[in-house]
């Protein structure tokens, strides 16, 4: 039972560790190619 | 837009690549991510910040814009073995020669801007003043465009809802993000692999 929770906690532990930096890796490309690109937007008027 | 439907494609590429091929799905080991916080906060404040946007002179938001993507791509530099991660680098960098060529700002030329909006917009925009304050482009002639085949120039076809104008130096960007994301690193440790 000790295990089991044990075990329980590890996993869930690593799930959210790996979650956190899965934010962080994509906040930091998402920001790195925000910051690099230039394109102008018009959204979505019709012309 | 373009930009963020590129790392859409990307996450989605890597996790179903990874997926198929029964194995790991691994983050890039982006070293010094702390730069492109640093270095992303000019442009917040000169473009995304409402409050920041409308106070500052042209000048300092150029200067933001400068400072910002020179920090940016030093981060690339810093980071160039990652896959996609040159190609991004280029397109960075393509964006930034023809952003200090034209005084600060990415040009956008009146032919392009024409084909874009509603000729009663069109009107209303002036040459030589930026597009709006949360756009990094200048509306500016054809012919006093310096570089102007990196320029803003790309737009998409008529039928396509979504109104936009685009670099080749964004092309690159979008597809180094990509490349950065769907691409599998080999040289990763096994703490940072995670299976899906």
């Amino acid at each position: 039972m000790k295990n089991s929770a044990y075990n329980f906690a590890s996993s869930l532990s690593k799930i959210q560790k790996h979650h956190i930096q899965l934010f962080f890796m994509t906040l930091t490309i998402v920001m790195l190619v925000l910051g690099a690109g230039a394109p102008v937007d018009f959204g979505g008027v019709s012309k | 837009m373009i930009l963020l439907t590129a790392i859409g494609f990307g996450l989605l590429a890597g996790i179903a690549q990874a997926k198929y091929h029964q194995t790991t799905w691994q983050l890039p080991q982006l070293q010094h991510a702390w730069i492109v916080a640093v270095f992303i906060l000019p442009q917040v404040l000169a473009f995304y910040l409402p409050v920041t946007r409308s106070n500052l002179s042209v000048a300092v938001v150029s200067a933001c814009l400068i400072f910002s993507q020179v920090g940016l791509l030093l981060f690339c530099l810093i980071n160039w073995r990652q896959p996609g991660m040159i190609i991004l680098a280029a397109g960075l960098l393509l964006n930034l020669v023809v952003i200090v060529g034209n005084g600060g700002f990415m040009p956008l030329s009146t032919d392009t801007a024409a084909r874009l909006v509603p000729a009663q917009t069109f009107a209303n925009m002036k040459v030589g003043s930026r597009v709006s304050l949360s756009s990094k482009d200048i509306l500016l002639q054809p012919e006093t465009i310096i570089f102007p085949w990196l320029s803003d120039q790309f737009i998409p076809p008529d039928w396509f809802p979504y109104k936009f104008a685009f670099s080749i130096g964004d092309v690159f960007i979008g597809l180094g993000a990509f490349l950065l994301l769907s691409l599998p690193i080999s040289n990763v440790s096994p703490s940072q692999e995670r299976k899906f």
